[in-house]
C-alpha cells in the first residue's frame, strides 16, 4: 500500500542524526574548508566518533551476534546520509570504518577474510579505516580498462599500478585494490586484493588538493612490486570464473548511487535552508525572484529525493533496481548543483566572498556527479535498458 | 514507512483503466479530435465501467478511493487520449472541490443536478477568469474550458465555491487542443448562484486537488509523448543505426524519462498526502509546476526525436506538445503555482526537513 511516512523510530534516529550534525559534523566541515586539508588521524573529533558507537562495521562477526552498526533498510539508510549530508558530506566520508569495500568484502569475502579484515571493526580500538581503489590515472568511468596488474608469484602476487583519488587511503588499515591479471582481456581478468598497510612496494601516498569535500582525504598512491599473500584475494581462488571479477568491484558501485543521490539531496537542502535564512535576515522575502529561487530549490529537492528512495526502496523489496539507482544518481547531482547555483544568486556578491556556507556546497557538490559513475556514465546505464543502446 | 507500491484494489482499476486506454482511447484518437466529441457508443459503454465516479465519496454512491486513486487512473487514460479522457469524466474536479469547501451536502447538491448520466459539471479557477458579481447575479468570462457545453459550474476562489446551474453560454473556439472534449469561451451574465459555501482551509485544499488532477492528465500526455518517441527512435535509422543509439539523443530519451519519473513521484506523494489529510497545499502546488516544467521539455522534444515526422499530425507526438502546453495554462498555470509554493516555503524555518507531521 502507498505510503510516504517514516516511521517513528527512523524519525528519532533522524533527529538525532541532525543533532550531532549540528554539534559535530557541520564544524568540522568548516574548519577543514578553512585548513584547506583534511581533518588529522589523531584528531579528537575522530575519537568523539567511537563514543558515540561510530567508525564500526555492519558485519555480525562469524557467529552472527555482534553488530556495532546495525543494518537498517535501505529507504532509512537514505534518510540518514541526507540527513547526514545536510550537514557536511565531506566529513561523513571522513568518518572512520570500513567504508565502501565493506559490502564487497560481506558479500565476497571468505570467513577468514572478514574476520581478519572486518573483525577489527566490531570494536574498534581505535579509530580506524579501509578503502577501495579502483580509480587509476589513464582509467576511470572505463573500469575495465585499468592498468594495474596483478602477477602470480608462488603463493602469493605481486602487484604493480598506480591508483588515484582514492578516499581515505594514506590513512586506511587495508586497501581493497583492484587489479587484472591480462590488460588485454578486460573484466574477466580483474580481480580485488587486500594491502595492507606498510606492505612495501605500496606508497608514494599523495593526498590530492580539491576543490571541495576537503574534510576527508583522496589520495593517489603506487604499487610497485607489492606482494601479498594468496589468502588476500577477496573470495578466494575458486570464486573467480568467467567476469565475476569485475562484478565485484561495479557491485560496490552499484549499492552506492543511491546514497550519492541522497548526499546530493542533503547538500541541496542545506542551500535550500541557508537561502531562506539569509533572504530572511536581509529582509528579501517580499521579492518575487528570490522567492521563485527558494521554491525552484525546494522542488528539485523534493523530486531527487523521491527518486532516490524509489531505488531504495526497490532494493528494500530486493527487485532489481539498476536504472532506478543510475537515474537517482543522474538526476540527484544535476539538481543538486542547480540548487546550489540558484542560492549563490540569491545571496549575490556575499558569495564571491569565498566563506558563505552556499559557496562551499556549491563547490561540494560538484563531485557527486562524477564519483561512483559520472552522470553520463549513469545516462549510459540507463539508455542500455531504455533503448538498447550498444556498450 | 515508505511503499509505493498500489494496493490490490488500485492495481486491479488501473488494469483496466489502461487496458480501456490503449483498446478504446488510442485508436479512434484522431477522429475524435476532428469530431470535437468522443463518440455516443464509447460514452454510453464507459458509464459500466464506473472510473468516473473512482473519487466520489462511498455516501454518493461513488468508489471512494481517493485522490491518489484518481492521480493514478487520469494519468492512465490521458496517456490514452487526454481530451476523451476529459469528455469521458463527468465531474473532474468540480464535485471534489465543493466536497473539501462544503463537505458532503455541498457535493450531493451537485451530484443531483447533473443526475445520474455523463452530463458534465465544470470546474473552473477563478484564477482562469474574469469575474464580477452583482444584484443580478454572476458575470464571467473564462477563455477556454475543455467543453462544449454543461450542467453546472463550481468556480473556485480564494475563500470557497459556488455553484451555478443557469445560464452557462458557450461560444465554440478552436481550442490549442484537447478539442475531444469540445472547447469552448464560457460566459455568464448575471447568472443566479445556486449555492455558494465559504471555507479558505477547504478552498485550499479544493485547489490542490484541481492542480493534482490537472498535473496527473499532464502526466499522462507526457508519458505518451516519452513512450511514443522512444519507441520510434529504436526503429528509426540515420548514420547507419537506430537514431537512439547516437548518445545524444540516448541521453535526451533517458533525461525525459528520469524527469518524467520524478515529476510522476512528486504527483503522487501530494496526492497521498490529500488522502491522509495532510497539509496538501503547498506540495500540490509545487507538483503541478514541477510538471509542467519537465512537459516543457518533453513536449517539444518528443516531436524533435521524430524530426519532420513529429511535426505532422500522422504521428501524435505534435498532439501532445499541443495539449502538453493547453493544460499547462489552468488555475493560473506555472506563475500561479511557484508564487502560491514559495508564499507558503518562505513562512517555514526548514522546510524539506526530514520527519515532519511523520511524511517525507
Ligand atoms: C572527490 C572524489 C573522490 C573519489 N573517491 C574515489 C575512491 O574512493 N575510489 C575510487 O576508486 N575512485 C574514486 N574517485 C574517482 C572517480 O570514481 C572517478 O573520477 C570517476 O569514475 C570518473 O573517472 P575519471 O575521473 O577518470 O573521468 P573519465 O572517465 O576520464 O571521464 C571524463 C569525462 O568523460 C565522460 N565520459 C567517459 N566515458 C564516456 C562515454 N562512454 N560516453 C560519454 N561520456 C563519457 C565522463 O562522464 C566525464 O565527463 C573519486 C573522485 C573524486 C572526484
Amino acid at each position: 500500500m502507498i505510503d510516504f511516512r517514516i516511521d517513528p523510530e527512523a524519525q528519532a534516529r533522524l533527529a538525532e542524526a541532525a543533532e550531532i550534525g549540528l554539534k559535530e559534523l557541520r564544524p568540522a566541515g568548516l574548519e577543514a574548508d578553512k585548513n584547506m586539508a583534511p581533518i588529522p588521524v589523531g584528531d579528537p573529533f575522530f575519537d568523539r566518533c567511537l563514543e558515540r558507537g561510530e567508525g564500526g562495521t555492519s558485519w555480525t562477526g562469524l557467529d552472527g551476534k555482534r553488530a556495532r552498526s546495525p543494518r537498517r533498510s535501505v529507504v532509512e539508510r537514505l534518510l540518514l546520509s541526507e540527513e547526514q549530508a545536510y550537514w557536511d558530506r565531506g566529513v561523513i566520508i571522513a568518518l572512520p570504518g570500513p567504508g565502501l569495500p565493506e559490502n564487497n568484502v560481506i558479500s565476497m569475502g571468505t570467513d577468514e577474510q572478514k574476520e581478519r579484515y572486518l573483525g577489527p571493526f566490531l570494536e574498534p580500538d581505535r579509530p580506524r579505516w579501509a578503502c577501495f581503489g579502483m580509480t587509476e590515472p589513464g582509467a576511470g568511468s572505463d573500469a575495465a580498462a585499468i592498468r594495474t596488474t596483478a602477477r602470480k608469484d608462488g603463493d602469493g602476487w605481486i602487484l604493480n599500478g598506480a591508483k588515484c583519488f582514492i578516499g581515505s587511503a594514506s590513512r586506511s588499515d587495508w586497501i581493497l585494490v583492484q587489479a587484472t591479471l591480462d590488460p588485454t582481456k578486460g573484466r574477466g581478468a580483474q580481480r580485488a586484493f587486500f594491502v595492507e598497510k606498510g606492505t612495501p612496494g605500496l606508497g608514494s601516498f599523495k593526498i590530492e588538493k580539491k576543490m571541495g569535500l576537503k574534510a576527508y582525504e583522496s589520495t593517489s598512491f603506487s604499487l610497485d612490486d607489492v606482494r601479498v599473500p594468496a589468502a588476500n584475494l577477496l573470495g578466494g581462488e575458486a570464486r573467480y570464473e568467467s567476469s565475476a571479477g569485475f562484478k565485484t568491484a561495479m557491485r560496490t558501485f552499484n549499492a552506492g548511487r543511491p546514497q550519492i543521490a541522497a548526499n546530493a539531496v542533503g547538500m541541496a537542502r542545506s542551500a535550500l535552508d541557508e537561502s531562506i535564512r539569509f533572504a530572511r535576515e536581509h529582509d528579501l522575502l517580499g521579492r518575487d525572484r528570490v522567492r521563485d529561487r527558494i521554491e525552484a530549490i525546494s522542488r528539485k529537492v523534493r523530486k531527487a529525493r523521491l527518486v532516490g528512495l524509489k531505488a531504495g526502496w526497490l532494493a528494500d523489496e530486493e527487485r532489481p533496481n539498476i536504472i532506478e539507482a543510475s537515474m537517482s544518481k543522474a538526476l540527484a547531482a544535476q539538481m543538486a548543483q542547480e540548487a546550489t547555483t540558484l542560492g549563490l544568486e540569491l545571496v549575490g556578491i556575499v558569495g564571491a566572498r569565498g566563506d558563505h556556507l552556499i559557496e562551499k556546497l556549491y563547490r561540494d557538490v560538484k563531485a557527486m556527479d562524477i564519483v561512483e559513475g559520472t552522470g553520463q556514465v549513469q545516462r549510459m546505464i540507463v539508455a542500455r535498458t531504455l533503448v538498447g543502446l550498444p556498450r | 514507512m515508505f511503499d509505493l507500491e498500489p494496493d490490490d484494489e488500485l492495481a486491479l482499476v488501473l488494469e483496466t483503466a489502461r487496458r480501456l486506454a490503449r483498446e478504446e482511447l488510442v485508436p479512434p484518437m484522431r477522429t475524435h479530435e476532428a469530431d470535437r466529441a468522443i463518440s455516443p457508443a464509447l460514452a454510453s459503454s464507459w458509464e459500466e465501467v464506473g472510473l468516473s465516479t473512482l473519487d466520489v465519496p462511498i455516501e454518493l454512491d461513488g468508489a471512494g478511493m481517493g485522490c491518489l486513486a484518481r492521480v493514478f487512473v487520469n494519468e492512465a487514460l490521458a496517456e490514452g487520449d487526454v481530451g476523451a479522457a476529459i469528455a469521458l469524466d463527468p465531474y473532474g474536479t468540480a464535485l471534489v472541490a465543493l466536497l473539501e469547501v462544503g463537505g458532503l451536502e455541498a457535493a450531493r447538491t451537485l451530484r443531483e443536478a447533473t443526475g445520474d448520466g455523463a452530463r458534465r459539471a465544470l470546474f473552473v479557477d477563478a484564477r482562469d477568469a474574469l469575474v464580477s458579481e452583482d444584484d443580478a447575479g454572476l458575470t464571467l468570462d473564462v477563455p477556454w474550458v475543455a467543453a462544449d457545453e454543461a450542467v453546472a459550474l463550481v468556480l473556485l476562489d480564494e475563500n470557497g465555491v459556488c455553484l451555478v446551474t443557469e445560464g452557462l453560454a458557450f461560444d465554440s473556439v478552436r481550442g490549442a487542443g484537447i478539442r475531444a472534449a469540445g472547447g469552448g469561451r464560457l460566459r455568464l451574465d448575471g447568472a443566479p448562484v445556486a449555492g455558494r459555501w465559504e471555507n479558505a482551509e477547504g478552498a485550499g485544499r479544493a485547489r490542490a486537488r484541481a492542480r493534482l488532477h490537472t498535473a496527473s492528465l499532464l502526466l499522462g500526455v507526457l508519458s505518451a509523448s516519452c513512450t511514443f518517441s522512444a519507441n520510434y527512435a529504436q526503429e528509426r535509422q540515420a548514420f547507419g543505426r537506430p537514431i537512439a543509439h547516437h548518445q545524444a539523443l540516448a541521453f535526451l530519451i533517458t533525461d525525459m524519462r528520469i524527469a518524467l519519473d520524478a515529476a510522476r513521484l512528486v504527483v503522487h506523494e501530494a496526492a497521498w498526502r490529500v488522502d491522509q489529510r495532510l497539509p496538501c497545499e503547498t506540495e500540490a502546488a509545487s507538483a503541478f509546476a514541477e510538471v509542467i516544467e519537465v512537459g516543457r521539455t518533453i513536449g517539444p522534444n518528443g516531436v524533435q526525436i521524430l524530426g519532420g515526422h513529429g511535426f505532422m499530425a500522422d504521428y501524435p507526438v505534435e498532439k501532445h506538445m499541443r495539449e502538453a502546453r493547453a493544460l499547462s495554462l489552468l488555475h493560473g498555470g506555472f506563475d500561479a503555482a511557484i508564487e502560491d509554493a514559495g508564499q507558503a516555503l518562505i513562512a517555514q524555518e526548514r522546510p524539506l526537513g526530514l520527519g515532519q507531521e511523520g511524511a517525507l
